[in-house]
């Protein structure tokens, strides 16, 4: 019981370091230096401690002194409460979400089995889901409460394009649930250990469908035009300003490692190696002992599954500095006279080749 | 890749642009229907992660561990550390060209205080003993100055020449804008340049 206790307490620990120790602010410094090196240009490199620039991480960090330190504006007129609610709605689902992911399997250390996943619900997609679609409140009352016409328009904007992808994000999926028969993410994760098996073999289609609308879902470019700043300002979080404003930005941050995370565990093996089996790895580790094998294939596990999640990351910013923005029609084209239509077929080819 | 840093000054001096024959426009598509191909998307997203994939492994490259005697493919300027060596075409803040002896070449025929579109030159023009004009105070306005270059252009002496400085113009009072003789003299020699290119430019004038 106590085991059980401990155990929790150290993945949810280790996940929240991760995400906002490591990731959130990191992330901040690899999108200012990424777009640096794409664009030829060298990026952040002026704020230093006692002469050392370290790359431009000290960046982030003067980030966080010049937040922390920054007016708290409430417009007049706004509504004070869901002014003030509007950012913690977006960020709060962002960092739950990450709890269904599994980001290891299942080891035994001193008689202990560990399930390396927070909480191992029966129905996790569907839990993502729901807290994807949960954030889009944050976003509408984020734009509605802020009472100024950029937010609004905002605000319209983010209430359809999200409402409208999250259809389409669920009809993509369905063809993985299909082929590994289970909503439950450490069953698809287990299941993807040949190599062969991983999803992207499986659901190529489904795979680029999911990626598209996880993007548009997540708001950024090429699918942003809730927050297009030639247009909006800054659209729906126009009127906020330090700490706020921060939330909504690391709100974003931990949908871009999620959505890693998500597309890693369904789409390529999750926490596997290709061509490692889990019991190949317990054998190859066999000098330590069977408590040292546990945990050292536990240590490679997690350290193959947060390298996918980043390599995820790198190619969601990639995007971003690759593609210019779409027209709002051309974002509901695609979404309904497109990605829907296609996922529909997806679904009906993945079933009648499951029937044969 | 050249950086802009990095320009050849025997090169690209005095000549001014670049010839028309040098610059080979890249054809482009000009229709506005899409293709079948690019309608599908993806693979033309792939290949537009292609082009920046590559650019940032290079520059990564570069970045990490930059290969020896080539400078990195980076197209920004360090401002304060590095400068950009400015072409002669170049219009900075107009300045007088002063004389070996110190004295000023203008004669103080005030052209260019009658061409100045912006009002912003006065001169209060003064005889010396042997009958030569001189200005006896020269004020130009750089808070009006809008660097048109039509005072350099009209002065028959070659007295007044836009220079490359375009530095120390912010100012907290703006009676400090208010340039007065002694910090408007530059020595021929810093203008030589300029004063080559501009002869060379109106000569169509005959002047």
């Amino acid at each position: 019981m106590i085991a059980d206790l401990i155990e929790s307490l150290a993945k949810i620990i280790f996940i929240f370091t991760v995400n906002l120790g490591f990731f959130a602010p990191v992330l901040g410094w690899v999108e200012r230096k990424q777009s640096a090196l794409i664009q030829d240009r060298i990026g952040a490199n002026r704020a230093d401690i006692l002469g050392f620039t370290v790359i431009g991480l000290f960046h982030s960090l003067a980030d966080a002194v010049k937040v922390l330190t920054k007016e708290d504006f409430i417009p007049a007129g706004a509504n004070k409460f869901f002014h003030t609610m509007a950012p913690f709605i977006s960020l709060v689902p962002a960092i739950a979400a990450f709890s269904v992911i599994p980001f290891g399997g299942k080891y035994t250390v001193f008689g202990h089995e560990v399930h390396l996943v927070i909480a191992d619900l029966d129905v996790g997609i569907l839990f993502v889901f729901a807290l994807a679609s949960l954030s889009t409140f944050g976003v509408v009352l984020a734009g509605w409460s802020s009472r100024s016409n950029w937010s609004l328009m905002g605000g319209l904007r983010a209430s359809a394009q999200m409402l409208s992808y999250e259809v389409a994000m669920g009809l993509t999926i369905i063809g993985i649930i299909m082929v590994f028969g289970s909503l439950k993410l450490t069953e698809i994760g287990a299941a993807q250990e040949n190599f062969f098996r991983w999803g992207i073999f499986l659901q190529p289609v489904g795979f680029i469908l999911f990626l598209t609308c996880a993007i548009a879902e997540n708001k950024r470019v090429p699918f942003d035009i809730p927050e297009a700043e030639s247009e909006l300002v800054a659209g729906y979080f126009t009127e906020y300003s330090g700490l706020k404003f921060v939330m909504f930005w690391m709100g974003e941050f931990l949908e871009i490692v999620t959505i890693s995370g998500m597309v890693t565990t369904l789409f390529f093996g999750a926490w596997h190696l290709p061509f490692v089996t889990d019991q190949m790895l317990l054998d190859f580790f066999q000098f330590a002992g069977p408590n040292g094998a546990g945990i050292l294939a536990m240590l490679v596990n997690i350290a193959t599954f947060f390298g996918k999640v980043v390599f995820f990351i790198w190619l969601q910013m990639a995007i971003r500095w690759t593609l210019p923005r779409f027209r709002y029609d051309q974002i509901m084209r695609l979404c309904w006279k497109m990605i829907l239509p296609i996922s529909l077929i997806n679904i009906l080819v993945t079933g009648l080749v499951l029937l044969i | 890749m050249n950086t802009t840093t990095n320009l050849d000054p025997a090169k690209h001096h005095p000549m001014v642009g670049v010839p028309v024959d040098v610059l080979k426009p890249k054809r482009v598509r000009k229709e506005v229907n899409l293709t079948l191909w690019e309608k599908v998307y993806v693979f033309e997203i792939l290949r537009g992660l292609y082009v920046t994939t590559k650019h940032f492994v290079v520059n990564m490259i570069g970045f990490v561990a930059p290969p020896k005697g080539k400078k990195r493919s980076v197209f920004t300027v360090y401002y304060p550390e590095e400068r950009v060596t400015l072409p002669v075409a170049y219009r900075g803040r107009p300045v007088l060209v002063m004389r070996k002896d110190g004295t000023e070449r203008c004669v103080a025929c005030g052209l260019c205080e009658k061409i100045c579109p912006a009002s912003a030159i006065s001169i209060v023009a003064g005889e010396r003993e042997d009958l030569d004009r001189y200005p006896v105070s020269y004020t130009l306005d750089m808070s009006r100055c809008v660097y048109c270059g039509y005072c350099e252009e009209v002065c028959p002496k070659e007295a007044i020449v836009m220079s490359s400085e375009y530095e120390g113009l912010a100012e907290r009072d703006r009676k400090n804008l208010r340039y007065s003789k002694d910090r408007l003299l530059r020595s021929e020699e810093s203008v030589k340049d300029r004063i080559e290119y501009i002869r060379r430019i109106y000569s169509k004038w005959n002047y």
